[in-house]
């Protein structure tokens, strides 16, 4: 059967990799993305995620750039996104090495690009990224343009209708526990996967080996980590073998550093 | 050294399958031109993409003849990813317009079928790591033990071989799904190995030094 996927999702901000909490507070460099590429592919991790933060035309040469530069010595699947727009957007990543192509802010402005692309490109292709904030105890909104824009939209909802559009995944985020290292919001989680019938990577929150357990075991297909693995010593290889233990089931560890 | 010919028939991205042959120590090169493809040591037939738009682009730009020719009469080791190995069928129910199926190069006894796990929980397309269990032996997987065959998959078709001697390897989806097949100097594999890490990169470095 499938194993749950570990991926580590990588922020750029002008080709330099950044984390922050709930998405603008506490900016942090993190390092040079393809050298940290390089360390998660020894520690043996899925996929990687790469998500242009600050997107403009300039940030989009240098994310070609980096994902070739990625693509000649990392051999897992990459997605990559942030400002995607166009179909041409979509053929350039998809070009420079990445094998699916993320869509967040457009896809609520223009759902029929979404369509387009994914009858171009393939579903398998096309992931659907949300970010979503708690605007009430009960009550969450989707959030676009790196979580400036608030948009009438139920994350459950929409990532059905992204669903309909053919998505081939949903990359479902928490901005309140982005960067916060205190547990994924596992209510959505439950919720979302119990649903959605095409695979949920969640992001947002993962402080220990616990939080990512909690979170493959409320549904997830995959945790998206970020802080933790850039700011802990809980490595990738740390992680895997603490949830292969527990019985999840992952992928036995390959890593040559194991 | 010859080149590794990766066979181009217009599908949009083969940098990967091109990084990883590199990566392995040799040259590629991406190529329709026949005589390319006699002059390669290996071939490798890549695939991304819908089934009945590569038959096209294979048949027009007459490379189901080159291929006939060269892989299966003068048997050049040949290797074919993903759709690639879709291709080999004679048939695949991908897209089929008014309910005829696309016809395949017809390598292998097989046809290609939309997956349909018995597990409505279980998502299609059929995407991300799954293990592979061996049928049997074969050279592109020597030194990979059998707990690292684990393969990186993006598909919602599947191949079913009437001849289960040409089955290598199945994963396990609500359903077998076959993973590897091979005969003779031809083998194909419905995973990703140029996405597959460790094993994918041992899988390739073998099929790169497989003289059958």
């Amino acid at each position: 059967m499938l194993k749950k996927r570990l991926i580590p999702k990588f922020l750029l901000r002008d080709g330099r990799l950044v984390k922050y909490v709930r998405f603008f507070e506490n900016e942090r460099a993190a390092g040079n993305p393809v050298t940290t590429a390089k360390v998660y592919n020894d520690y043996g991790v899925d996929e990687l995620i790469v998500l242009d933060i600050v997107p403009s035309a300039a940030s989009r040469g240098r994310v070609v750039e980096i994902i070739e530069r990625m693509s000649e010595e990392i051999f897992m699947p990459f997605t990559v996104g942030g400002g995607v727009k166009t179909l041409e957007d979509v053929n350039m990543l998809l070009r420079a090495g990445a094998d699916k192509v993320s869509v967040n802010s457009e896809a609520v402005r223009r759902p029929e690009f979404l369509r387009e692309a994914a009858r171009t490109f393939g579903d398998q292709c096309m992931t659907v990224s949300i970010d979503y904030k708690r605007i009430s105890p009960n009550h969450a909104s989707v959030f676009i343009d790196g979580g400036r824009q608030h948009v009438a939209l139920d994350p459950i909802e929409w990532a059905l209708r992204c669903e309909d559009l053919h998505c081939g995944e949903v990359l479902l985020g928490s901005i309140d526990r982005d960067g916060t290292m205190t547990g994924y919001d596992l209510d959505m989680i439950h919720k979302a996967a119990n649903v959605l019938s095409v695979p949920l990577i969640v992001s947002g929150g993962c402080g220990s080996l616990q939080h990512a357990i909690d979170a493959l075991e409320a549904g997830a297909s995959a945790v998206a980590i970020s802080s933790m693995f850039l700011f802990t010593d809980h490595s990738p290889i740390k992680l895997r073998s603490h949830l292969f233990s527990r019985g999840l089931d992952v992928r036995a560890s390959t890593s040559s550093r194991n | 050294m010859s080149d590794v010919a990766i066979v181009d028939y217009g599908i949009n991205n083969v940098r990967s399958v091109r990084n990883v042959v590199e990566y392995c120590g040799y040259n590629p090169i991406v190529t329709h031109d026949a005589d390319a493809i006699a002059d390669a040591s290996h071939v490798i037939l890549p695939g991304v993409g819908a089934f009945g738009d590569a038959m096209n682009n294979i048949r027009s730009r007459g490379l189901n003849e080159v291929l006939e020719r060269h892989v299966r009469e003068k048997g050049k080791p040949f290797l074919a990813v993903c759709l690639g190995m879709q291709l080999l069928a004679r048939t695949s129910e991908e897209h089929a317009e008014d309910g005829l199926p696309h016809c395949g190069l017809g390598w292998f006894e097989a046809d290609v079928v939309r997956l349909m796990p018995n597990d409505p929980a279980l998502k299609i397309p059929h995407m991300g790591w799954n293990m592979v269990a061996k049928e049997r032996s074969h050279p592109i997987l020597a030194n990979i033990r059998d707990s690292n065959l684990a393969f990186y998959f993006v598909h919602s078709f599947a191949m079913r071989c009437n001849d289960s001697d040409d089955v290598v390897g199945y994963a396990q989806y609500g359903q077998p799904v076959t993973a590897i097949i091979a005969r003779e100097n031809i083998v194909a594999t419905q995973f990703h190995p140029e996405k597959s890490q460790d094993s994918g990169i041992e899988l390739m470095s073998n099929f790169l030094r497989w003289n059958p």
